[in-house]
């Protein structure tokens, strides 16, 4: 706990650090808006990591042809509003050359008209599969949509596992309320019935009710839209105590070191579909024993993406300079890119990643089973 | 009346000048975003200036409505395309609705239930806005929301979306600004100060708790649809409780109860957390701190505490004391005046009236007549009913059984708001004058049942409203120069307490009352003050006004009473002139041991 | 069908006794000292983050950390009310400051023990072993029996103590009648302070005991609040039966509706329920009328 505490404050200590906006001289400057306090903090931490990672390996490797990066962080709260303030304030920054935007939707929905207005390239990780498809030519999603999410879940339940009688449960956020749809569609493209479909409230703590009715629904499998790692951990915990008998399989909270470590052998036995697998591949086994060597906890999607988006900017203006529209034409020719996330290939949406992996989680880890691109 | 709209054009000027002092390009353009905001915020808050500064009601629905306002105008302009300026009527009328509806139910609830409601309220409305996906798009919230054309001139811009903010803003204070300056302006503030005064000065409370909450929610839509058209999307996550507690904040925080404040305040809180970045994670905490120092020790925001600093400033400079002194209280010297005789002709009829409070009965069985002209006193024990008959008369409890009859018409269980306007005005035991008005507001307030004024009048007939507010300050400075009482400017609160029994009587007679309760006017007043009281009651009813009042000091009754009614257990024991009364053996034995009453 | 009911009103009964509890909370220091404070749930958060500090660093038996937790929650308590309520104590019309100071004060807390405990939330130990008991298809969370045994015992003590015990007495006269208790030599201030720790102690046995089954986060304690606030307006304000009927009747309300009417609207039923009683029955279940005085 002390630990803990003091992890914390070095970590304010570090971003008070980043925070003053001085042109220094053979630096570029890149900005991030985070969930540094608020309901998201602790993703919001997990992504200041991923990104701190980023920059600090490839300043130890010299820089950028010379030059430093600088990350410079503003708080979102977690709020549309003080998201765009946030973004606004880094915007207003000349020297900064990009922003690295929200994982949440709805903030980048928010943010959406002051990207088209300054035309900064914006690297985002909201998943909502509209926010590259309205015509901003200044937005480059580093997570696949859910589009492939959903698509992914219902094939493997239905084709793999099995499943005829389909629940689903998911969040009523936007991630959440967003997902049920395509999952739905998804499933009873794939021949399957949905036999139950209930949205909770963020940070619902009593699953009861909801998993009585998946009960009594007559389900053999459960699907999960779950947006919070915490609430699918809980929820899991609660299923098993029910001695509910029903496979499972759940969006990516479900595989995230927050869940696992949350629900510990509840987790066990169920499967999830997820753009960040910790042994995916060489680059995320690479980055995954860093991470864990430099801040002593597993990495996840939230500082996967972003690790994924400084290299591949920095890889970016090394090779076309920092210009805007420079950077903007260099990420659109991204191809082949192997990142931790998996093989970037920008499409004229800005859309770089076009698949999940299936996992299973067992003894507590992530297994991939396969990469459904 | 003019130079305080006066007083808003600096603030006004300095709105408008604002733009023209940002640095340019997107540092610009980020504070530009931030005070369309606060601006949007500011009009919302303007809403709590109503409800919780002027009326006292606790609400923390603010941003339920602000959201209700730009989710109507939304779904209207974006998914329905409906014009800009018609969306938004429709936005502020059926928000409006909704706070018609809250201000309805609230009637009967103290404070702390009033708070819980409204929380409910807004629990529930974000729910809604987040899952009724076929109406408010769900979670997703609404993007590409329109800005407004003015003369077939499209504003798109951020500077022209800000002068169009600050002009809602100017409107929206001119609101609360004329209900402030109107007859319902001073309904409010006796709402907030004493329920029970307020009715039984003929206001109604429902009317007027209505009347805060529908013109508090029709400004929050307002806000809400300056928020959605200058952020251009919108989802319903922002309008959340923690919103509704900032709203709050904001009129706390910079002053609850004034305008200039409330805007302020709204700017403040919006700034703060901006300004504060460089605290990180540390900024709520202060800000939670900051929200409990201001609300614990600085009672009327940080506006008001600049304006006090001001004050003291200019009295420090001009070496003068501020006004709340001058000539107190003194009676021109004259003749008594011609004391009109009383009639026959009965003005109050009360029949076998009974009151009873569980098992004890208060009143059982009183039956007495007050004539016009009468000054009737009704005197008895401690104890003994005469504080629950002059509240039954007034309308503040329900009789048990009996019957009252005024000029003919039976008024039993009418309530004190009606009773007050059938031309019946009372005083209470332990005074209840609005302790935060100034004794001339006061005085003021009792006048409202002669205006007819209502929102529609105080917004729209400037004429009207004016004559109608000047009316009345005129007569309350008038009345309270009849009865010799010149500290018009001093908040009742300051007043000693012979002096708020004045103000009281004021209070009363100002809207020329045919029939004139007073409870225990001569009260803890010493001899001087007593001898006055007398004086300004012969003048009273000079004028022709009816009296019935309860009295322990038997010097003050024989000399102002005509007519004596002696209670004893809840029932009459004796009736008939003061002496008459006073030597009834009856009245003497219920009084025996009581030598105080009857030195 | 019907495994299912009995499940359902065990999970209700077990969230209503927490909302109990804290309901309790509320109607104690409302019934003391005329005001509301919204920062009741918090400490249950308290409550949870010392017992955490007590058993899954200290490593001390449950039972002596239960027992610390909940006394260092009242002592939180205590100092809370010297500094949010003691200044504006004599003030007129002191209720609104002091109810919008405890908001302020619930977010600061939220916020001062987020970044000391940080947001990974925390687990804590139930009491007796995780497994749930399988009795006729009903799966019975031992904890959930925990929290309902426990909350009936703790009713039963404080009824003790307000009524068979000289302090819970002195602490009743000063509730209905200030002046005159401080005439008896009774000292009023202290009383005040003491109303304080029992309600927060109290919350923080809620914070605690449900802490195994809900986690322990900094943001915990507000929404179980605002529950517990309408179950105690519902049961009638200043009744203690009320705010017991109403915690258990919300939890249960709340459990059914999400099951039986719609999962989404789940926070909205105890408000629902709370806002049609304000219109057909505005005192509540137990609540007497209040009449002002003239």
């Amino acid at each position: 706990m002390i630990g803990k505490l003091l992890g914390g404050a070095g970590m304010i200590a570090l971003l008070c650090g980043t925070g003053v906006a001085h042109a220094a001289s053979g630096t570029i400057e890149i900005g991030m808006i985070a969930d540094l306090t608020g309901p998201a903090a602790l993703s919001g931490q997990h992504k200041v990591d991923g990104a701190k990672l980023a920059v600090d390996e490839i300043n130890a490797h010299g820089g950028i042809a010379g030059k430093k990066i600088k990350l410079i962080v503003e708080d979102d709260r977690g709020q549309n509003q003080a998201g765009v303030s946030a973004y606004q304030k880094l915007a207003a920054n000349q020297n900064i050359v990009a922003i690295i935007g929200s994982i949440r939707s709805t903030i980048v929905q928010a943010t959406l008209p002051y990207v088209a207005r300054y035309k900064i390239p914006t690297m985002i990780g909201g998943t909502d599969p509209k926010l590259t498809h309205v015509g901003n030519q200044w937005v480059f999603r580093f997570r696949p949509n859910d589009t492939y999410a959903s698509a992914t879940m219902a094939q493997y339940a239905v084709k793999t596992m099995g499943s005829k009688n389909v629940a689903v449960l998911y969040d009523t956020d936007a991630f959440g309320a967003a997902g049920n749809g395509l999952l739905k569609a998804a499933l009873v493209k794939n021949g399957a019935k949905v036999v139950s479909d209930q949205g909770y409230t963020t940070a619902t703590r009593d699953y009861t009710s909801f998993l009585e009715k998946v009960k009594s629904s007559g389900a053999d499998t459960l699907a999960t839209y779950m947006t919070n790692s915490e609430d699918e951990a809980q929820m899991l915990k609660q299923l098993r105590q029910l001695g509910l008998k029903v496979k499972i399989i759940g969006s990516t909270s479900i595989a995230t070191s927050v869940c696992i470590q949350l629900a510990g052998p509840a987790v066990d036995n169920t499967y999830g579909v997820s753009d960040f697998v910790a042994d995916g591949n060489d680059a995320a086994k690479a980055f995954t024993k860093r991470y864990v060597a430099k801040y002593n906890s597993q990495p996840d999607v939230f500082g996967g993406w972003v690790y994924d988006a400084m290299n591949v900017l920095s890889q970016v203006i090394a090779k076309d300079g920092t210009a805007p529209a420079a950077i903007q034409k260099g990420i659109r020719a991204v191809k082949g890119y192997n990142g931790v996330e998996g093989t970037y290939n920008f499409d004229t949406n800005g859309d770089g990643l076009h698949g999940y992996w299936v996992v299973k989680i067992q003894h507590r880890k992530v297994i991939p089973i396969k990469y459904v691109g | 009346m003019i130079r305080s709209i006066a007083k808003f054009l600096p603030f006004i000027a300095l709105l408008v000048l604002i733009p023209f002092l940002l640095p340019g390009g997107r540092l610009g353009s980020y504070y530009l975003t931030l005070l369309i905001l606060s601006l949007s915020y500011a009009v919302a808050a303007l809403g709590l200036t109503v409800l919780l500064g002027y009326s006292g009601q606790i609400s923390l629905a603010q941003a339920a409505f602000f959201g209700i306002g730009a989710y109507t105008f939304s779904i209207l302009a974006v998914n329905h395309h409906v014009g800009y300026w018609s969306a938004a009527l429709a936005a502020v009328v059926v928000t409006t609705g909704f706070g018609l509806f809250l201000g309805a139910i609230s009637l009967r609830l103290a404070s702390h239930y009033l708070a819980l409601v409204t929380i409910g309220f807004q629990i529930i409305t974000e729910l809604v806005l987040n899952n009724w996906n076929a109406v408010t798009d769900g979670a997703d919230g609404i993007s590409n929301i329109p800005r407004p054309s003015l003369f077939g001139y499209a504003i798109t811009s951020d500077h022209g979306f800000y002068f169009v903010s600050v002009a809602v803003l100017v409107l929206a204070s001119y609101v609360v600004f004329r209900l402030r300056h109107s007859r319902l302006g001073g309904a409010l503030f006796a709402l907030r100060e004493d329920e029970i005064a307020a009715s039984a000065n003929g206001i109604s409370l429902f009317r007027t708790k209505v009347l805060a909450f529908a013109v508090s929610a029709a400004l929050a839509a307002m806000g809400g649809i300056l928020y959605a058209s200058g952020s251009l999307y919108i989802s319903p996550n922002v309008f959340n409780f923690y919103q509704s507690v900032s709203f709050f904040a904001m009129a706390l925080v910079g002053g609850q109860a004034s305008i200039v404040g409330t805007t302020l305040g709204a700017g403040l809180i919006t700034f703060l957390p901006e300004v504060l970045r460089f605290l990180h994670a540390y900024y709520i905490a202060v800000y939670g701190v900051l929200v409990v120092i201001v609300v614990l020790f600085m009672p009327e925001g940080l506006y008001g505490l600049l304006l006090r600093g001001v004050g003291a400033v200019a009295t420090l400079i001009s070496g003068r004391r501020r006004a709340d002194e001058g000539e107190v209280v003194s009676l021109e010297a004259g003749a008594i005046p011609e004391r009109p005789v009383a009639s026959d002709r009965p003005l109050l009829e009360i029949r076998d009236l009974a009151k009873h409070f569980g098992g004890i009965k208060a009143v059982n069985g009183v039956s007495l007549t007050v004539n016009r002209g009468d000054v009737a006193v009704l005197i008895g024990p401690n104890g003994s009913g005469k504080t629950t008959v002059l509240n039954v008369l007034s309308g503040i409890y329900t009789a048990t059984a009996g019957s009252i009859v005024y000029d003919g018409n039976a008024i039993t269980n009418l309530g004190p708001t009606r009773i007050n306007r059938l031309g019946i005005s009372r005083t209470f035991q332990n005074i209840r004058l609005f302790p935060e008005l100034t004794a001339l507001e006061n005085v003021a307030v009792g006048y409202y049942r002669r205006g007819t004024v209502g929102l529609a009048g105080a917004l729209l007939s400037r004429p009207r409203g004016y004559r109608e507010e000047r009316e009345a300050m005129e007569k309350a400075r008038e009345t309270l120069r009849f009865l010799g009482f010149a500290r018009l400017d001093v908040k009742a609160k300051n007043l000693p307490y012979g002096q708020q029994r004045i103000v009281e009587i004021a209070r009363a007679i100002v809207s020329g009352p045919e029939l004139l309760l007073l409870d225990e006017p001569a009260a803890g007043m010493n001899h001087e003050e007593t001898e006055m009281l007398s004086q300004i009651l012969y003048r009273i009813h000079a004028l022709g006004v009816t009296m019935l009042l309860i009295e322990h000091d038997m010097s003050f009754v024989s000399s102002v009473a005509t007519r004596a009614y002696v209670m004893d257990f809840g029932q009459k024991i004796s009736e008939g002139s003061v002496k008459q009364v006073l030597s009834d053996p009856a009245v003497m034995k219920a009084y025996l041991g009581d030598d105080v009453e009857y030195a | 069908m019907f495994s299912e009911f009995i499940q359902l009103t065990i999970a209700g009964l077990a969230v209503g006794s927490i909302y109990a509890l804290i309901a309790l909370g509320f109607v104690l220091i409302y019934t003391s000292v005329n005001v509301v404070n919204f920062a009741q749930g918090d400490f249950a958060m308290i409550g949870a983050y010392f017992m955490v500090s007590l058993v899954v660093v200290l490593h001390l038996p449950w039972w002596l950390a239960l027992l610390l937790a909940v006394a260092a929650t009242g002592l939180v308590g205590a100092l809370f009310q010297l500094l949010i309520f003691q200044p504006v104590r004599n003030r007129p019309r002191n209720f609104l400051p002091v109810m919008i100071a405890t908001v302020g004060a619930s977010v600061f807390l939220e916020q001062a023990f987020l970044l000391i405990y940080g947001p990974i939330p925390y687990q804590l130990p139930p009491i007796f072993k995780a497994e749930s008991v399988a009795v006729l298809g009903v799966h019975v969370y031992p904890q959930y029996i925990v929290i309902i045994v426990v909350t009936a015992a703790m009713v039963a003590l404080l009824n003790w103590f307000l009524e068979r015990t000289k302090l819970g007495k002195q602490l009743q006269a000063t509730a209905q009648d200030p002046d005159t208790a401080r005439l008896m030599g009774i000292r009023v201030a202290w009383m005040a302070a003491l109303t304080f720790a029992i309600s927060t102690a109290l919350g923080g046995l809620a914070g605690l005991l449900i802490a195994p089954v809900y986690t322990v986060t900094a943001t915990m304690g507000s929404s179980i609040a605002l529950k517990a606030f309408a179950a105690a307006i519902v049961g009638g304000f200043g009744s203690m039966k009320g705010a017991i009927v109403g915690g258990l009747g919300i939890g249960l309300i709340e459990t059914y509706g999400a099951t039986y009417i719609s999962g989404s609207y789940r926070d909205a039923f105890p408000f629902i329920v709370l806002i049609l009683f304000l219109i057909f029955r505005p005192y509540g279940l137990f609540g007497e009328k209040i009449s002002q005085k003239v």
